[in-house]
């Protein structure tokens, strides 16, 4: 029994200690050693490795961890390093909020968020705290300012990709239609209705569906872990869709893609951007075959400003995984870590590193901002936080993806996208 | 008879005297120095992140107190308790967002506190539809009964009809000043680790009162077996009702109280994995005893953060510690589970007890 008691107290000693270390903040002769070493910048980075949205989160995560080594080995912010602190929270909210919290007690200034499900959880608080969060999550609902100020990210939000690419394959499949004209088009869309994610642009598709006249088909349940949608595609082939939107991550979509082509539906699918990388034709074989996709930023390898750095950061931090299987997600991850790099170089040369700087000195300062990597010209307002009006729209055709159309909502509908899809 | 210190013995007179909470002067101290710990010290050492922890804490033993009630006390076996934290945390979430508060009553802060308590009767009643089938199955088939409860009604009723009330789509975020209880505006995590804490030690006591009570003791009976208890005249339909009532009365408050701490709510909060961390709790903190509750949410929450912590100075050296810190933090759950059931079964409850008495006993201790 003595031992025990001896194990139980050492326990309860080590804990106090731990306790002691983390939560009772710094000593005097901390804080001036914190002084010294006042050259880092920290930022937070929430990914899912082992989550609901891991079969794209992964690259994503090493694509955040190698930009910031780039960040730092060419001259960090102003001189100043950023030390990156990298969880996997499994796309779990409340392990999100623990997380959250834990970057704001190691005194982060900014974090790169993930999934919307979490990003919109999280978002009230993000604002009360002033802390900006620039996540992978691209939900139109992130970025009216009223509603959540701090909320950023460096790409064509769900609502605009998903409009753009309705609105691609009206002008350019239906137009040489042989039934256009004598009916109306059908559209349908497949997606995990519990995942906050897969249906963020659920009510844009519905209202593009509708100004553009097609027909809207019954949503079709399919989840984001599915490896079997074949009741789902029999339920779709009763209404005979034209085009099918997907709105999942690639495995569940390449799934689909691969019952469709089955089943023989006989539809186009148009999907967009974290549905459609470069694993897609290789998880659904020739059923990708003429997929439609949404795709802001370039192609992993292809010619484009800073993509150089991008291969020669994944070989360098990264050489046990074969270049062939790093995929566009690592690109995305280089330009929220870039633009969140850029914000903080503007407010660090105005003097002041705090969220409403960052923000306001920061990123409210980027008009038509080129990060490279493919990416359209980025412009954040502070009334507005849609970086980007223009969704790139791609066809995976003849074992390559070619640029489908570029379709720029704004130009497009300027009233609308001014005055009603803000927020949606 | 002293009144500090318990005799060795039992030189109770009176029942009131043995069912007494605190019996001496010297368990009176340790409760008010833990009073104190909990509003004073806490609050006043810990920063953000801490209290935040503790946040997590008392969502989990709220959570984890209905499990407890319904596996530990009554003998019930349930995976879905989840659905009715969900549906508390939504109809509190409905309430203040749709419903059509007078005024004053948005004024004075009373539409908040009001919707929790319908959420509680709310997560109540729809907890006993899905206990009804404990009226003809149990073990295994129960476990599948209650299961159904998550599918029901988080990826059915609350994914496809909820969720789209008001055109939202998914997720809902309440606007900051409408989470209000009188003149406090909930807005830090400082005031929601009052109402947790509150809320906490209000159920620890309402859930041990209940215990002893004539109804408890039914429900102890009926876990042990349910047979001899009807054969006893206990009306074994009418008490496992009861007991889901009661565990989704708390459910649904859970809920809505989760629901300060984030200011947002998806039916993603709810996964079915949140059923079964539950169950995690209770088995590592210990079966039928509230302390095992309390204990298994500190282990899973507060262990794995300073684990977490712990590793933290590595990182620098092991890059990848920090992401892949979610396996280790998995695989400690697993494991958790896996050595206590094999070496303490009866959970950090009693290993509690054993500490307790060592010391209540010490230097006598044989």
């Amino acid at each position: 029994m003595k031992s025990k008691i001896l194990l139980f107290l050492m326990s309860l000693a080590l804990i106090a200690g731990i306790f002691s270390i983390y939560a009772c903040g710094e000593k005097p002769e901390e804080k001036e050693k914190a002084k010294v070493v006042a050259e880092v910048i920290k930022v937070g980075s929430l990914n899912d490795m082992t989550g609901a949205t891991s079969d794209v989160g992964k690259d994503y995560a090493l694509g955040i961890a190698e930009a910031i080594h780039y960040i730092n080995e060419t001259g960090g912010i102003n001189g100043k390093q950023i030390k990156l602190f990298q969880f996997d929270y499994g796309y779990r909210i409340p392990e999100a909020l623990t997380k959250y919290n834990l970057f704001k007690q190691l005194k982060c200034v900014a974090i790169l968020g993930w999934g919307t499900g979490d990003t919109e959880a999280l978002a009230p608080t993000v604002a009360r705290d002033k802390m900006p969060y620039v996540s992978a999550s691209y939900s139109g609902h992130l970025c009216d300012t009223a509603k959540t100020p701090y909320n950023l990210f460096f790409a064509t939000d769900y609502s605009t990709q998903v409009r753009g690419l309705i609105t691609a394959w009206f002008d350019k499949k239906w137009a040489k239609h042989p039934e256009n004209g004598q009916r109306k088009p059908r559209i349908a869309a497949c997606y995990m209705f519990a995942s906050a994610f897969s249906s963020a642009s659920i009510k844009a598709y519905k209202d593009q569906a509708e100004i553009l006249g097609f027909e809207v088909g019954l949503d079709q349940d399919v989840s984001l872990f599915a490896i079997d949608t074949k009741s789902q595609i029999l339920a779709l082939k009763e209404f005979k869709p034209d085009v099918v939107l997907h709105t999942n991550t690639v495995m569940s979509v390449a799934a689909t893609l691969r019952d469709a082509y089955a089943l023989k539906l006989g539809a186009d699918h148009i999907i967009k951007n974290w549905g459609y990388d470069e694993n897609l034709p290789k998880l659904a074989g020739p059923a990708a075959e003429g997929a439609i996709g949404c795709a802001p930023w370039a192609f992993f390898g292809l010619d484009v400003p800073l993509m150089d750095k991008v291969v020669e950061y994944a070989k360098k931090y990264n050489p046990g995984i074969p270049l062939e299987n790093r995929t566009i997600h690592t690109v995305q991850a280089w330009a929220s870590a870039l633009g969140l790099a850029e914000a903080l170089k503007r407010a660090d040369k105005a003097g002041d590193l705090s969220g409403e700087s960052i923000l306001k000195n920061g990123f409210e300062t980027m008009k038509n901002f080129e990060i490279g990597l493919g990416i359209a010209p980025v412009t954040f307002l502070s009334t507005d936080h849609r970086s980007q009006s223009e969704a790139k729209i791609y066809e995976w055709k003849d074992g390559k993806f070619n640029l489908f159309a570029e379709v720029d909502l704004k130009e497009r509908w300027p009233d609308k996208w001014a005055n009603e899809w803000l927020g949606w | 008879m002293s009144t500090t210190f318990l005799p060795c013995g039992d030189y109770h007179q009176n029942y009131a005297q043995e069912h007494a909470w605190w019996q001496t002067k010297l368990i009176k101290g340790k409760m008010i120095l833990l009073f104190l710990f909990l509003f004073v010290f806490i609050p006043g050492v810990a920063d953000s992140y801490w209290i935040s922890v503790c946040n997590m804490v008392g969502y989990t033993i709220l959570g984890a107190l209905g499990v407890q009630l319904l596996i530990g006390y009554c003998g019930q076996l349930t995976l879905g308790h989840g659905a009715f934290i969900a549906v508390g945390a939504y109809v509190s979430t409905m309430l203040i967002l749709e419903f059509p508060w007078p005024q004053f009553m948005l004024d004075w802060g009373i539409a908040y506190p009001v919707s929790v308590i319908i959420a509680g009767f709310a997560a109540g009643i729809w907890s006993v539809l899905f206990g009804l089938p404990s009226a003809r199955v149990k073990g295994f088939y129960l476990i599948l009964t209650t299961m159904a409860a998550q599918f029901i009604t988080v990826d059915f009723l609350l994914t496809q009809y909820v969720s789209q009330i008001g055109g939202r789509g998914q997720a809902f975020s309440l606007p900051v000043g409408t989470i209000k209880i009188g003149p406090w505006v909930i807005d830090s995590d400082i005031k929601v680790y009052y109402i947790m804490i509150i809320l906490v030690i209000f159920f620890c006591i309402v859930m041990s009162n209940l215990i002893r009570s004539r109804v408890g003791r039914a429900w102890v009976a009926i876990r042990d077996n349910d047979i001899s208890a009807e054969v006893m005249g206990i009306n074994v339909v009418k008490y496992k009702l009861l007991a889901f009532f009661v565990a989704g009365f708390i459910a649904g408050i859970t809920g809505a109280f989760w629901i300060s701490n984030l200011a947002a709510i998806s039916p993603e909060h709810f996964p079915w994995f949140l059923s079964l961390f539950l169950v995690g709790v209770i088995l590592i903190g210990g079966v039928s005893s509230i302390h095992g509750t309390i204990f298994g949410a500190i282990f899973m929450v507060v262990v794995m953060e300073l684990l977490q912590l712990a590793v933290m100075p590595l990182a620098d050296t092991y890059p990848k510690l920090l992401m892949d810190f979610l396996f280790i933090k998995e695989a400690a759950f697993g494991l958790a589970i896996c050595l206590f059931i094999m070496f303490e079964p009866n959970g950090l409850a009693y290993r509690w007890w054993q500490i307790k008495n060592y010391f209540n006993l010490w230097p006598f201790s044989y």
